[in-house]
């Protein structure tokens, strides 16, 4: 998908930056990948050592950035702003837009009403263009927007860094689709077995009628020849 | 004699050079397969057929015939790209290429397709000879590294890939003596809108004149075909995903990301208004079945009356009073 192949390089750029410094350098490291306006996968840096060592220092501030922009929310930021620190302009638009993929992770459907919470929007005008600006034209979600009905309808979204329990719930929604689509294919051998086995009845069928037919035309010309004496 | 090729040239392959190739060996091999007594008088009047066999006497059961052509195309740059072929007379026993015809038709194909340039030949047969090399030479002089395609005429059902390859020749030193042998090369097919229909429609080709439960049995496969490959692809995914898991394989977030958008992708339909308008479209249809038997049984009815009345009512008509059902 593009946008995986739009972020392997940027990904790759931050990866050798993260590990080439240590310590609080790392904090700008952070603020300058969560600005960036074309990455949105921050599992990598996670994954980078330097950045897992600042855990529990004085720069694990830093972390928790990190940590929210690749699973969180702007509730989340919200509700925790007092320990975060400020967040610049581009982080803030940055964040909003994971939280649309978040949303979207749950529910097809995504009502106005609900997106204008979330994101601390007011009006539907100013929704529908961070939508439609920020989330389409970027490449994140692709979907129908309903002013009617007032809902946003999901066709595509890009995945977020995975939390370490999703993959088993990834592998379970595997293993259904699989399951389904077993159960579909063995549907449709019963299908074209038995839509066989209904022409070759109706064959047999219509060939004992025309011998049926034959028989009695043989019976009645027989009688006819028979009942003519002159 | 194959290795895989390095000159870093990339291929693309158009399916219309691999239907003229196998209707080119599919008519010589049905012109050989008539009647001894036509075939000695063909094959020793023509020089057309294109085969290995020196006797013009039975060759139903000899090896089956190796057709030979010209394949032409583009080049631009590092691609390579095969759109037509057509026929060219070669007799392996002889080694005698007849070069009036080969230049008469790329002067002929020149003037319809003035890009397109002798890329190399094509043949049929399992693998690569060593007497492929002696046309291969012989053509060097029109195209200074011709390609080769090779059809294999065979029907595997167990193999799935297409029995084509392309190979190039390079020049390799063996013991000390530069040789030239043919490498195998990788290639990709590319359609053009006309002839992705024409390669649908002779996929789809049904029985012609089948009856509704023929089609619809027909339908039925494509659609479990194409629901097989998903399945398997599918599969495929849930063991990667697994081995994962497990610790197997290394975790890869980009991959992860994208087979979570996947899954959030699905179930693909499921607002009520759908549930709506599928069940309104599936009673219609129903409806509309059970009124067309409703129509075909009253018009039966209908007739087995008539027939009924004619047959049974001659005799009383002459009363007056006609039986009435």
């Amino acid at each position: 998908m593009e946008i995986e192949e739009k972020q392997a390089e940027v990904i790759d750029h931050f990866v050798k930056q993260a590990s080439a410094q240590k310590g609080s350098a790392l904090g700008s490291v952070v603020v300058e990948a969560t600005s960036h306006p074309s990455l949105f996968a921050f599992s990598e840096i996670l994954a980078v050592p330097t950045v897992a060592e600042l855990e529990g220092t004085d720069n694990s501030v830093h972390l928790e950035v990190l940590r929210l922009f690749a699973h969180g929310t702007w509730s989340d930021y919200k509700r925790n702003s007092g320990k975060l620190p400020q967040l610049v302009p581009d982080q803030v638009l940055k964040l909003k837009q994971l939280t649309v993929l978040t949303l979207a992770e749950t529910k097809k459907v995504l009502s106005y009403d609900q997106l204008m919470l979330e994101l601390d929007v007011t009006n539907v005008r100013e929704l529908e263009d961070f939508l439609i600006n920020d989330c389409m034209y970027a490449g994140l979600v692709r979907g129908k927007l309903d002013q009617l009905r007032r809902y946003f309808e999901v066709q595509f979204a890009a995945g977020r860094d995975l939390r370490p329990g999703q993959l088993g719930s990834m592998i379970q929604t595997l293993s259904n689709w699989l399951a389904t689509s077993d159960n579909l294919l063995v549907t449709i051998q019963d299908k074209i077995k038995w839509a066989d086995t209904m022409s070759e009845l109706d064959k047999k069928h219509r060939k004992e009628l025309e011998d049926r037919v034959m028989e009695v035309k043989k019976a009645v010309s027989v009688k006819c020849s028979m009942t003519r004496p002159f | 004699m194959a290795s895989s090729s390095s000159s870093g040239l990339t291929f693309k392959l158009h399916p219309l050079v691999i239907v003229n190739i196998s209707d080119h060996y599919t008519r010589v091999k049905s012109q050989l397969s008539l009647p001894p007594s036509l075939t000695s008088t063909s094959s020793a009047a023509t020089s057309n057929n294109n085969n290995n066999n020196s006797n013009g006497g039975e060759n139903n059961q000899n090896p089956p015939p190796r057709v030979y052509g010209c394949v032409i195309g583009v080049q631009r740059g590092r691609t390579v790209e095969i759109f037509n072929s057509f026929e060219l007379i070669y007799d392996p026993s002889t080694r005698s290429l007849d070069r009036s015809f080969l230049e008469k038709k790329q002067e002929l194909y020149k003037k319809v397709f003035p890009h397109f340039y002798v890329l190399g030949w094509y043949s049929t047969g399992s693998d690569a000879q060593e007497s492929d090399m002696h046309f291969h030479k012989a053509l060097m002089d029109i195209n200074e590294s011709p390609l080769y395609v090779l059809l294999n005429p065979a029907i595997n059902p167990a193999q799935k890939d297409l029995p084509v390859t392309i190979y190039e020749s390079e020049l390799h030193v063996i013991d000390g003596v530069p040789q030239l042998i043919f490498v195998r090369s990788s290639y990709t097919i590319e359609t053009v809108e006309a002839e992705r229909i024409s390669v649908d429609h002779v996929a789809h080709l049904k029985p012609s004149g089948g009856s509704a439960a023929t089609q619809l049995a027909a339908q039925l496969t494509g659609i479990h075909s194409a629901i097989k490959m998903l399945n398997s692809r599918i599969r495929v995914l849930h063991q990667y995903l697994v081995g994962m898991q497990k610790g197997d394989i290394p975790c890869e977030s980009s991959l992860l990301r994208q087979v979570s958008s996947l899954l959030r992708r699905l179930p693909a339909i499921e607002s009520e208004k759908f549930q709506d308008d599928f069940l309104m479209e599936y009673n219609d249809t129903l409806l509309i079945t059970y009124l067309a038997m409703f129509t075909n049984c009253s018009s039966t009815m209908n007739e087995l009356v008539d027939k009924f009345n004619t047959t049974y009512d001659r005799h009383s008509r002459r009363g007056g009073r006609t039986a009435f059902i």
